[in-house]
């Protein structure tokens, strides 16, 4: 039986066709979300590379902020639920999830049996989300792939301390007049990003293990920041990203065998 | 407190308590309109001030925080807010008092009007912000401010120190107004509408306390919009009528196994905060569409105003939900929650509210572990509609129904 | 003493309360923390305890975001991340007054995150000025005795509390006197006043008004410097080094204040005449005013700005906005018209404990200095 997820984020879509609830037998991941051609074009994708059409889906789920504006899935779950399901595949251990998406940062956590029994997601005007990183990247003219990089060769993180995205903008821009060099400037803006989620989980009951979901997750910067910040290590996939989709497919497949 | 503006409404049954509970809303601000066209002087009073006072004295009050909701809940909140922010008020300010300062100022909002005020009625035992936007009104308006103060209780019970403090204050305010207005406070008329106000008072408890039917008979956003006669109108003897009426309605309902929430009633929840007014259709639609009835608030304890002499009323209006502690105002909600079979909280963070706001946190998670269900938070505002994220509130509230269904 | 190491002095008592706290344990001295705005000292030190104002610190806000969502103010915020993190350990109580509506909810929290140092309420009335406002004081201070005789064993004696009066009505004095003879000596920079009025939270405050009357009788002696710009600062609290480096560095000096952690809690004695030393004590504080934390109907406070900074031939106004404060907030729009009207220029700045960037406030200070 194929099932399939798609997570419809603010800034990516991604897609999951899995077998049997077990296996990944394709998936995709496209730049662009809500509103774009994106999420149609990451169906195709991820349907080609798993040699099978919509047709033979037997069910299907859509997570993400886009979720509620895509009509063709079956279900529709929030993404909380799909992080927990996701990650809970991948690391059968897992009982926290810190997901940093485009939008928000959440922290998610499940009972032993990967049920989601709790959750948090960050306050309105924190500045712990991926849509500060993609700002600060613009500012510093540095793609944010290549933070961890920058992190590596920082002795000495600035410190960003603002509450808001808005006076933590300002507070970089005059770090960098001041001559703050970019290596520190850069560690220091992913652990602004890691204490500040750090600091939302810390009102849930952190268990082990720790995993991150989401694009974030594949900044090694943000994530040693944010493991020293809750004193935890975080298990890492290179599949975070898709963690949603996975969940949405994985979701899809559990209603479906209800039936 | 404001009536969410609906595209269809069905005519209503003119008997029914929901259009005699409007009608005393909406008097309540055209009575004072036509006190004040007759000459005669008219208060702005504050939501939680004894309003046997002014009812007692027979003055007319409207009150600028029922105000604010209405002018918020029919999209204004934000022009309002604008208009204070440029004579140099925070937008970090309380946007109830943004609001009102600008109406004080430009006197006029077609969302909804009042009568402008010849004397200001002021209690702090909701909030202390309450104090300083009633000193800029008396300030700005030249105008005398009458101020009970009713002290946050850092314990239980209420001390006998307190009590005294208020009961000399509640003189002391009556004698001030009587020399304001020329009117005379009477023991007779007080005992009349305390006997009223504990009538209407125990109605609403027993029409509230119906959500523990499963379903329950109603939608909890109900109770937001009656609760502006709890507010404003309890003293008065069709209020107590209109309430009484509720009750039967409601157990009617159970009986007929039909409810005011017009779907099927799949999860119950309690809601925490002021209602999120600029976006109430947005906050009720989410939960509705998922089958998640709001069976109550902290605000179908807090206006059950029995006493049974006046040391008692000074008692009563030391405990309304914001002037008590961590441990009294968490152990009335878990009662609540126990008593309705609550499946999961829905805590508003309230932006403009820093007292109900400020730990909640904490309390919400001690209401979590003892009742043992799930809690989600959304940032909001009562009143300035820019606080507000409507994906973001989607995406908790999903997330807060899949765990409830998880549980099941 | 000569004067540097006065100041010396000050600074070191002002940036290093924690070296002071343990000095006082190992007397064998009780501390009990008082947490701003103000708070019956005097009852503490009539008990043999030394009070220490806890105003916070400006440090990073972590473990406090567990209780605390981040529209409450960065000061009470850093009072509770102290106190989580063990900064006050070794207190045998904290005394927090319900004065706003942050200070009710930081008492709230307090008994949750910091669990070893028990939370002493002090309720304050608004109606401080009839009668029943006097017996509501003193009830309040009552209650504050009957906590911290349960948290120390220690006893209070109400003869006792009349040498305390003293003792804070003569340091009171000095700290009045002190803010015309600074605004007289302009080589005292805004960062070593401000180290005098901050060290005075910390130290026992008979060698405080020791070391004050020592400083101002070499002042007075010395020949005055009518130097740089005057200016009045308003606000609760103006203690950032980064903030103050500014003024220094833009040749301002503060000549008069009404800022709460400063000259606002000095302005009112206890009176000499009372049923009880408690009871003068209560009157001390239905005696006070000018505060935007203390019920005003009139809004004195806005016309004290404006006389106090014409008496003090201020030039301008600083006002100093702890971000999130909504008493002061409210109070700003109408300091900022009574100024325009006396023609005072009138500045806002907004700070708060987690600024480690000053750039904002430094470009309004410059821009603010060329109006002047």
């Amino acid at each position: 039986m194929y099932t399939f997820g798609i997570d419809i984020g603010s800034t990516t879509s991604k897609c999951v066709v899995m077998e049997d609830g077990q296996n990944i037998v394709g998936s995709s991941l496209l730049v662009g979300g809500i509103g774009t051609k994106s999420p149609e074009l990451a169906v195709s994708q991820a349907l080609e590379a798993a040699g099978v059409t919509w047709d033979d889906l037997s069910a299907t789920a859509a997570t993400g902020y886009g979720r509620n504006r895509y009509e063709n899935a079956d279900y529709n779950v929030s993404e909380l639920s799909c992080h927990g399901l996701g990650a809970h595949h991948i690391f059968p251990t897992v009982r926290t999830i810190i997901d940093i998406g485009g939008q928000d940062a959440k922290v998610i956590s499940l009972d032993e049996k990967g049920r989601m029994n709790n959750f948090l997601m960050n306050d309105k005007c924190a500045a712990g989300t991926g849509r500060f990183l993609d700002v600060m990247a613009n500012i510093l003219v540095v793609p944010v792939d290549e933070f961890a990089a920058y992190c590596e060769k920082s002795d000495n993180p600035a410190q960003i301390s603002s509450t808001c995205t808005v006076f933590a903008e300002s507070e970089v821009i005059s770090q960098l007049a001041n001559g703050v060099n970019m290596e520190d400037l850069i560690a220091g803006i992913c652990s602004s990003v890691a204490v500040r989620v750090g600091n939302l989980a810390k009102r849930i009951n952190i268990v082990p293990d720790v995993c991150m979901s989401g694009g974030v997750a594949q900044n090694a910067g943000v994530r040693n920041a944010l493991s020293q910040s809750i004193g935890h290590p975080i298990l890492f996939s290179p599949k975070a990203q898709l963690f949603g989709a996975i969940g949405a497919a994985l979701y899809a497949y559990q209603k479906q065998v209800k039936k | 407190m404001a009536e969410e503006v609906k595209k269809k409404r069905p005519p209503l049954d003119p008997n029914s308590a929901k259009a005699r509970l409007g009608k005393i809303a909406a008097e309540a601000y055209s009575s004072a309109q036509a006190a004040k066209e007759r000459g005669e002087m008219v208060g702005w009073c504050s939501s939680n001030f004894p309003v046997e006072i002014p009812e007692t004295l027979g003055l007319a009050v409207v009150y600028p925080e029922n105000q604010a909701a209405g002018i918020a809940a029919r999209g204004a909140g934000e022009r309002m807010c604008n208009i204070s922010e440029a004579d140099g008020y925070s937008n970090d300010i309380c946007a109830y008092a943004r609001i009102s300062l600008a109406y004080a100022k430009v006197k006029s909002a077609p969302e909804q009007d009042m009568p402008q005020p010849d004397f200001l009625l002021c209690c702090n035992n909701i909030c202390n912000c309450m104090i300083k936007w009633y000193e800029n009104l008396a300030k700005e308006l030249n105008i005398p401010m009458i101020m009970i103060d009713i002290p946050f209780n850092p314990d239980y019970e209420v001390s006998d120190a307190q009590v005294a403090y208020v009961r000399d204050q509640f003189r002391a305010a009556i004698a001030q107004l009587e020399e304001i207005t020329g009117k005379k406070w009477s023991e007779e008329k007080y005992n009349e509408v305390r006997e009223i106000s504990g009538r209407t008072s125990r109605a609403w408890l027993k029409a509230t306390a119906c959500a523990h039917y499963e379903p329950s008979p109603f939608n909890g956003f109900d109770l937001l919009n009656h609760m502006a006669v709890m507010v404003t109108a309890r003293g008065k003897l069709e209020a107590a009528e209109a309430m009484e009426k509720l009750y039967e309605e409601y157990e009617e309902n159970h009986a007929k196994g039909v409810s005011t929430f017009r779907t099927e009633e799949k999860y119950r929840i309690m809601f925490e905060g002021i209602a999120c007014w600029p976006w109430l259709r947005v906050t009720s639609t989410g939960l509705k569409s998922r089958g998640i009835n709001m069976v109550t608030t902290i605000y179908a304890d807090a206006f059950g105003f029995i006493y049974d002499d006046f040391d008692d009323m000074c008692r009563a209006y030391c405990k309304v939900p914001n002037a008590i502690n961590l441990e009294y105002a968490r152990d009335k909600r878990v009662a609540l929650c126990k008593n309705n079979k609550v499946e999961g909280l829905l805590v508003h963070t309230n932006r403009s509210c820093k007292l109900w706001s400020g730990f909640m946190y904490e309390m919400s998670r001690q209401i979590g572990e003892e009742c043992d269900i799930p809690v989600a938070s959304f940032d909001g505002d009562q009143a300035d509609p820019r606080n507000f994220s409507e994906a973001q509130y989607d995406t908790r509230v999903q997330g807060l129904m899949e765990i409830m269904e998880a549980r099941k | 003493m000569n004067k540097q190491e006065l100041l010396a002095c000050f600074h070191e008592a002002a940036t290093s309360p924690r070296k002071l706290m343990d000095k006082y344990l190992a007397e064998g001295r009780k501390v009990v923390l008082t947490a701003p705005v103000y708070t019956p000292e005097e009852i503490i030190h009539a008990m043999g305890m030394v009070p220490m104002g806890v105003w916070g610190a400006d440090i990073q806000i972590n473990e406090a975001k567990k209780y605390f969502p981040a529209f409450i103010c960065t000061i009470m915020q850093s009072i509770v991340e102290l106190g989580v993190k063990g900064a006050y350990d070794g207190a045998s109580a904290i005394v927090i007054p319900s004065l706003c509506d942050s200070l009710k909810v930081i008492g709230q929290n307090w008994k949750y995150a910091v669990k070893g140092i028990p939370f002493i309420a002090m309720t304050y009335p608004q109606n401080r000025k009839p009668a029943f406002g006097h017996a509501f004081t003193k009830a309040g201070y009552e209650y504050v005795i009957k906590g911290l005789e349960d948290a120390t064993g220690l006893k209070f004696e109400d003869e006792k509390l009349a040498e305390s009066i003293e003792v804070y009505n003569a340091h009171n004095a000095a700290m009045r006197a002190l803010v015309p003879a600074l605004a007289a000596h302009a080589e005292i920079t805004s960062a070593q006043r401000s180290d005098i009025f901050k060290s005075a939270f910390f130290m026992r405050k008979e060698e405080h008004t020791a070391l004050v009357n020592e400083l101002l009788a070499i002042l007075d002696a010395e020949a005055a410097d009518e130097g740089k710009i005057r200016i009045m600062t308003t606000g609760i609290l103006a203690d950032a080094p980064g903030l103050l480096e500014i003024l220094d560095d833009n040749g301002m000096r503060i000549v008069c204040d009404d800022v709460a952690a400063e000259s606002r809690q000095y302005r009112t004695d206890a009176p000499a005449e009372g049923e009880s030393a408690l009871d003068r004590l209560a009157s001390k504080f239905c005696a006070m005013d000018n505060c935007s934390l203390l019920y005003d109907v009139e809004k004195k406070r806005v016309d004290k700005i404006v006389e106090d900074a014409k008496a003090a031939k201020a030039q301008g106004v600083l006002v100093l906005m702890t971000k999130f404060c909504d008493p002061e907030e409210f109070d700003y729009p109408l300091i900022k018209r009574a100024c325009d009207k006396a023609q005072i220029p009138c500045v806002l700045i907004e700070i708060d404990r987690q600024m480690v960037n000053y750039e904002q406030a430094r470009t309004a200070i410059e821009t603010f200095k060329d109006l002047l």
